[in-house]
């Protein structure tokens, strides 16, 4: 465990995130896409033009790649918890040659789920919501763990039971999606304080 | 037996990013979106000091014994919802569990992953309680019946869920524990932790126990073992599947010190010394009830324990994988035998020992129980999949 409920988390209170204005037309793919890109995963040229993913477009097997196509996750969980907050973690890793700007993550019951970073070391680590997208550069991992940058509900709407899966949708810069299914699990680590009182 | 190896496979150095990267293309389409590869399909390691995970069998049972184990007993906390669905999610995360500690790396949410490696041998062997096949609707083992001398402590009661944990380490075998009960924390209760211990004598898949007499001497062996324990595909309660007797019975060690030589070897029917039977003169002859002594006696008497143990027919034979205990206050045998229908085997056979073993003296049964052990799986399934068609 790299920190504890000890720890001095000097945030404010969260802000709300306004979700940005996501063409959210041009994300929804069909299968019969995802079938035929997906056999092509190399030689995409950088391409964060999301106009060019219409599904008319994208039947060609020479469509450049979306950014959610080069994303392969492992070791994906969440905390367990009946309500309030929770946090999610795992290793994403970045296939493709072109940068990957994760935008936002959501899930089927509309939770606000926020991406954090960790800053500053020891007992002095304070935690914020990150700054812009989070950005996995080609052939790199970003490992979401605790004390470290991790995905955050603020507020669940149903609890995350241990033993079960709980499903969320990273989407990318581009407007691509993914579909991730994290393990629910018992763990009594990130016990990161939220509330705008602590540590006054 | 081989002793743990303490090398690491490369491929475990490599991590999980070289697993991910070698996740190869993306599969499981959802509708409408796709779904990102998760790189769970990460090849199990081989060689010295690991147990596989996957195949016919689990492991942990037929194969070789190792000098350490823990058998934890779990019931169920239900939440409200489909009981079936819950039983299912917790034992596909059981299955996680026992993949990954067995190939010496962490479970999910692993606060000290560092510690599963080397496994040394590690096993997890996951078995239902009668409670449990009823929840899925599937299959028939039963309840452990009584037995005459039975003393049933209240810490030590059949459970709906059992895994025996072995290693030749012990500290993995904590963390291993310790990690996996961390998980079933609130899904579960925990009703007891058994922990045994052995050190085979050289050469044999035997052991002293802590009245001092080689253990194990008449275990049935290679393919004699696989059809006592796992049958044709047709006797037991699931193809591939089998049964776990698990008994504690506690010595009186101070009253067996009291017994001469003479008198530990006639109740036994073998020689404390070498385990030879008192019908022959070498461990390797069989036990002869036929046989008679210098004054025209049995050599072996009717009601010595191995008398009474020797199955009566094919169909008795049991595969004894049991272990030493001492928890402080009391110590003895922690009796654990693998067999594909207790029914027919098992339980004949103990209610022949507990009505007239001349060992019952200085034995007291205190814990007792019986659970269907699930059949193996090939990668990407998980442990009780058949229960779930």
């Amino acid at each position: 465990m790299r920190h504890r409920a000890t720890v001095a988390f000097g945030v404010p209170a969260p802000r709300v995130r306004t979700p940005r204005k996501l063409e959210t037309m041009k994300t929804k793919m069909t299968t019969s896409l995802l079938l035929g890109s997906a056999l092509l995963l190399t030689g995409c040229a950088q391409s964060t033009d999301a106009s060019s993913q219409s599904p008319a477009a994208s039947s060609s097997a020479e469509q450049k790649s979306t950014q959610a196509q080069g994303l392969t996750t492992s070791d994906t969980w969440a905390k367990a918890a009946e309500s309030g907050m929770s946090a999610a973690f795992g290793t994403l890793h970045n296939t493709s040659d072109i940068p990957l700007e994760l935008h936002r993550v959501t899930n089927a019951q509309g939770d606000e789920i926020q991406l954090h970073e960790m800053t500053g070391s020891g007992q002095n680590m304070s935690m914020k919501e990150l700054e812009g997208d989070l950005v996995i550069a080609p052939g790199a991992d970003v490992e979401l763990a605790p004390g470290g940058n991790h995905l955050m509900f603020m507020d669940l709407k149903k609890p995350l039971v241990a033993a079960q899966t709980t499903t969320l949708t990273l989407e990318f810069s581009d407007g691509s999606s993914t579909n991730v299914d994290f393990a629910i699990r018992n763990f009594d680590g990130a016990k990161e304080n939220y509330d705008e009182h602590a540590g006054h | 037996m081989s002793m743990p190896d303490t090398s690491v496979p490369r491929r475990l150095l490599l991590g999980s990013t070289a697993a991910a990267a070698a996740g190869g293309l993306l599969t499981g389409f959802g509708t409408g979106r796709m779904r990102a590869q998760a790189a769970t399909t990460e090849q199990a390691p081989t060689g010295p000091g690991f147990r596989s995970f996957y195949g016919q069998y689990q492991s942990g049972i037929i194969d070789d014994q190792q000098q350490h184990a823990v058998f934890v007993g779990w019931d169920l906390n239900w939440r409200e919802g489909s009981k079936k669905q819950q039983l299912q999610a917790l034992l596909q995360m059981l299955s996680d569990d026992a993949a990954r500690l067995m190939s010496g790396r962490g479970v999910l949410a692993d606060t000290e992953p560092e510690m599963a490696l080397p496994p040394s041998e590690l096993t997890l062997t996951v078995g239902l309680g009668q409670s449990l096949l009823d929840v899925t609707g599937y299959g028939k083992v039963g309840a452990m019946p009584a037995f005459a001398g039975d003393e049933l402590k209240e810490q030590y009661p059949q459970s709906d869920l059992l895994i025996q944990f072995c290693s030749q380490d012990p500290t993995v075998l904590h963390h291993a524990v310790r990690a996996v009960s961390k998980n079933l924390r609130e899904l579960t209760s925990q009703r007891f932790v058994q922990t045994g211990f052995m050190r085979p004598m050289p050469g044999k898949e035997t052991f002293r126990n802590l009245f001092g007499q080689v253990d194990g001497i008449n275990n049935p062996a290679d393919q004699v073992r696989e059809q006592a324990v796992f049958g044709d595909g047709q006797n037991s309660w699931i193809p591939n599947g089998t049964t776990l007797a698990l008994r504690r019975f506690e010595m009186d060690l101070d009253r067996w010190d009291e017994v001469d030589v003479a008198g530990r070897d006639f109740a036994l029917g073998r020689r404390q010394s070498d385990g030879s039977p008192l019908s022959g003169s070498s461990i390797d002859d069989a036990v002869d009830l036929s046989a008679e002594n210098e004054l025209g006696l049995p050599s072996i008497a009717a009601n010595a324990h191995v008398a009474l143990a020797k199955p009566g027919h094919g169909g008795e034979t049991i595969h004894r994988r049991g272990y030493n205990f001492d928890d402080g206050q009391h110590s003895g045998l922690l009796f654990a035998s693998y067999q594909r229908d207790a029914r027919s085997s098992f339980i004949p056979v103990q209610h022949r020992l507990a009505a007239a073993d001349a060992l019952n003296t200085w034995l007291t049964p205190v814990g007792s129980a019986l659970y269907a052990i699930l059949p193996g799986i090939a990668e990407g399934g998980y442990l009780g999949q058949q229960l779930f068609g």
